[in-house]
């Protein structure tokens, strides 16, 4: 059975544009173009996983409404943001009303549905409880790129799909710089320097709710980041 | 220099026309000085008057030694033999015992008669018309002292001479002769005189009135007093005026001088406001309290008021455009983008791919134009809410360069960092980028082949990082624009574009340190150094 997708945008051109590429990949697709809607549609029938604008339509917050009624109907749906505003005041607001990650709309469609794709293979992956096979072993750090789970000293971070992504990329080959640019890459995402850190920030607070003396991540102002082994 | 006269100064020299009302009081006691003084002739005159009238057809008193000129009915009636004038009139060169005894009885009664008209300070005098003074009566100088002088009599003595009590009254018979009054007075007609003691310190009045023996004139009359009287109700006036003028002045000046302080205390107030309502960027900082006052100085300060709240509408529209625009446009590129994706996977004939890709481009471009736009206006924001911590600037600026060694192959980089920890208060993440705006300006500006030198040094509690490149001079006036919004100053055109922002969030960093950004030629003109200089923390 086709996966559905629900897509909330307001803007029309940008909306057929999404559905047609999400459908091309073999989804199904119900497209609403406001908050009122899409809550009708939901309340029948809730879709596998919604991407939504934070901007709806009168709405300045209206995505943000919409994330937290859908995250009260269901724990585990994948939500992702997907807007034109990319302040880091937006950012934070998105992923503490619950969403699995934000996405500024200058992504490309490729990168779009490599995420659609990716959280849907976590989803499965939470579902059947099967140990993956891309297990990453670093010390005390545990990434399972199948599951996009992370465990630091046996107790799971909660990252969202780009955070995992950069932890992936930084963990990968310890002890080596990664720039910003291929941070980026890694995490598939378009986004200016500025918001690298800042996620960079938000993911050593999460290792850090875990294990507060957590510095495994360095900054190499100028260069990038890299991620420091036992005793090194 | 221009003389720099403050409002209050002004005020207070405007008051000083005010004076012109103690002058006008000193005309109107002059004026009733001299009305007084004609008051005080008249009054003397008509006591001269009165005795000369008693002595009237008494020739025999005036003890004359030359004949009188007969008059025509006198001698009429002398020829009755019954006019004793004519008799009385030759005196005798040898009058001998007796005639001298009658003339100390004459003189007795003449000075009978002056005691009865006698005033306290009034001087009369009977003079005969061959000027030997008969009798003499009062004195000029007062009996006895007419009370102290008041207390601000006393504090004025300076400014108002009181009339001198002690003054030469000597009578001086060729004064007498050559007053006009007196030879006026025997030529028939009474007069007045105004003159000086013959020590200057006191004026004398004197009025004569000729003794008539029927057409002849026998004697004279003079009484003469002081002006002392009229000098004290003068002075008296006087010490009045000058005491409630001075009083009137000091309220007047006073009322004036806080007048005026209000005035200019509450223009300094509104100039201090507007000053202080634009800050050094350009910006307006907090909008001035519009005064409620009803005058011209609140209206200045209400409409200074609404001009700034406008200017600060204006340039909050100005600032936020740039973001504003940003994000508007960034939905219409979504638009392009989803569809140029969409039209990649549909997939194209391999010549329309190559108008895809050229379409990709420009997208992209379009991209780094608007979040280069939106970055500036980004950090503003974060900035606000944005931690501070100690760190080591040496070391962020150590591993920038290094990292830029690697960013800009083709450049070659020195890299001048103090050899201990050079501690300052910010983010070393902001740090970061301000450097990167600095190398990558530095970098489009440098000359082949000549390396970019970054150094670091700290003395004194300033933290001193500058980037200098050869290359292009600055031209004179616009070193202190570059770090201002949207303002770039480069010679055109070029891949990458360029907004005027880098440099401006470079100063927002530094500023965020607490410290500030200056661009200068290099000493040789080979060049420019950026500047940054930071507070260090001890």
């Amino acid at each position: 059975m086709a996966r559905t997708i629900a897509i909330v945008e307001d803007d029309p051109a940008i909306r057929a544009n999404y559905v047609d590429a999400l459908r091309r990949q073999g989804y199904e697709v119900s497209a609403h173009a406001d908050r009122p809607a899409a809550m009708a549609a939901f309340a029948i029938r809730l879709p596998d996983l919604a991407l939504i604008d934070v901007g709806l339509g009168d709405e300045p917050e209206g995505g943000f409404e919409l994330c937290r009624s859908l995250r009260a109907m269901s724990a585990r749906l994948p939500i992702l943001f997907l807007s034109a505003r990319d302040s880091d005041f937006d950012i934070v607001s998105g992923l503490r009303l619950g969403a699995d990650d934000y996405l500024t709309k200058d992504i490309s469609l490729p990168h779009l549905l490599a995420r659609v794709a990716a959280l849907f293979r976590r989803v499965d992956a939470l579902t059947a409880g099967s140990p993956g096979e891309e297990v990453l072993e670093r010390g005390e750090l545990r990434l399972d790129a199948k599951r996009f789970v992370v465990s630091w000293r046996d107790r799971p971070v909660d990252l969202t799909l780009t955070e995992f992504w950069m932890v992936h990329s930084l963990a990968k080959f310890p002890g080596h710089v990664k720039g910003r640019d291929q941070l980026m890459r890694d995490a598939q995402l378009v986004v200016d320097e500025a918001t690298i850190t800042s996620h960079i920030k938000r993911i050593r607070k999460k290792f850090a709710a875990v294990d507060p003396g957590f510095d495994r991540i360095d900054t190499l102002y100028g260069m990038g980041y890299r991620w420091t082994s036992d005793g090194a | 220099m221009a003389l720099r006269v403050r409002l209050r100064t002004k005020l207070a020299l405007v008051s000083l026309v005010l004076l012109i009302v103690p002058w006008t009081g000193y005309r109107y006691i002059v004026e009733m000085e001299r009305f007084l003084l004609e008051g005080q002739q008249q009054a003397l005159l008509a006591t001269a008057k009165a005795i000369a009238t008693t002595l009237h057809e008494k020739p025999a008193l005036m003890r004359l030694t030359t004949p009188l000129r007969a008059p025509r009915q006198e001698t009429d009636a002398a020829t009755d033999g019954s006019a004793p004038v004519e008799t009385a009139i030759p005196v005798p060169a040898d009058m001998g015992q007796s005639a001298d005894r009658d003339a100390s009885r004459e003189d007795e009664s003449l000075a009978e008669l002056l005691r009865g008209a006698e005033r306290s300070n009034v001087r009369l005098w009977i003079a005969n018309r061959e000027f030997k003074i008969l009798a003499v009566a009062g004195s000029l100088k007062p009996a006895e002292a007419d009370g102290e002088p008041g207390r601000w009599q006393r504090l004025l003595a300076w400014l108002i001479h009181p009339p001198a009590r002690d003054f030469d009254d000597a009578f001086d018979e060729d004064m007498l002769a050559a007053g006009p009054e007196v030879t006026g007075a025997l030529l028939g007609a009474g007069g007045t005189r105004v003159r000086n003691t013959r020590d200057d310190r006191a004026v004398v009045v004197s009025a004569a009135h000729p003794i008539w023996a029927a057409d002849n004139v026998v004697g004279v009359v003079v009484a003469e007093e002081t002006t002392n009287p009229i000098l004290s109700v003068k002075n008296e006036a006087l010490g009045r005026l000058v005491i409630l003028t001075l009083a009137a002045l000091g309220a007047v000046g006073l009322f004036l001088l806080g007048f005026a302080s209000r005035l200019s205390a509450r223009i300094r107030r509104l100039r201090d406001e507007a000053e202080s309502a634009v800050d050094a960027r350009g910006r307006i900082a907090s909008l001035a309290t519009a005064s409620t006052a009803g005058d011209e100085i609140g209206d200045l300060s209400r409409s200074f008021s609404t001009i700034l709240g406008r200017l600060a509408q204006h340039h909050a529209y100005l600032e936020s455009l740039a973001s504003r625009l940003s994000h508007e446009l960034r939905t219409p590129v979504a638009v392009v983008q989803s569809s140029l994706d969409n039209l990649r996977m549909e997939g194209v004939s391999p010549q329309a791919a190559v108008y895809v890709e050229r379409a990709g481009d420009g997208l992209t471009r379009l991209s780094r134009i608007l979040s280069r736009m939106s970055e500036a206006s980004r950090l503003e924001a974060s900035l606000v809410a944005r931690e501070r911590e100690r760190y080591d600037l040496s070391t962020v600026v150590g591993n920038c360069t290094e990292g830029y060694r690697l960013a800009y192959p083709a450049q070659d980089f020195v890299l001048e960092v103090p050899g201990f920890p050079v501690m300052v208060n910010g983010s070393p993440d902001l740090a970061a980028q301000l450097l990167d705006k600095l190398a990558a300006n530095a970098a489009d500006f440098s000359s082949p082949g000549r390396p970019i030198r970054v150094a670091l040094s700290a003395a004194a509690g300033r933290a001193v990082l500058a980037v200098a490149n050869n290359g292009p001079c600055l031209a004179e006036g616009t070193a202190g624009k570059l770090f201002d919004s949207m303002v770039s100053i480069r010679p055109g055109g070029g891949e990458e574009p360029h907004l005027g922002l880098g440099l401006y969030v470079a100063r927002l960093i530094a500023e965020f340190h607490g410290g500030s950004i200056a661009a200068e030629n290099l000493p040789g003109r080979d060049g420019v150094a950026v500047v940054v200089t930071l507070p260090t923390a001890p």
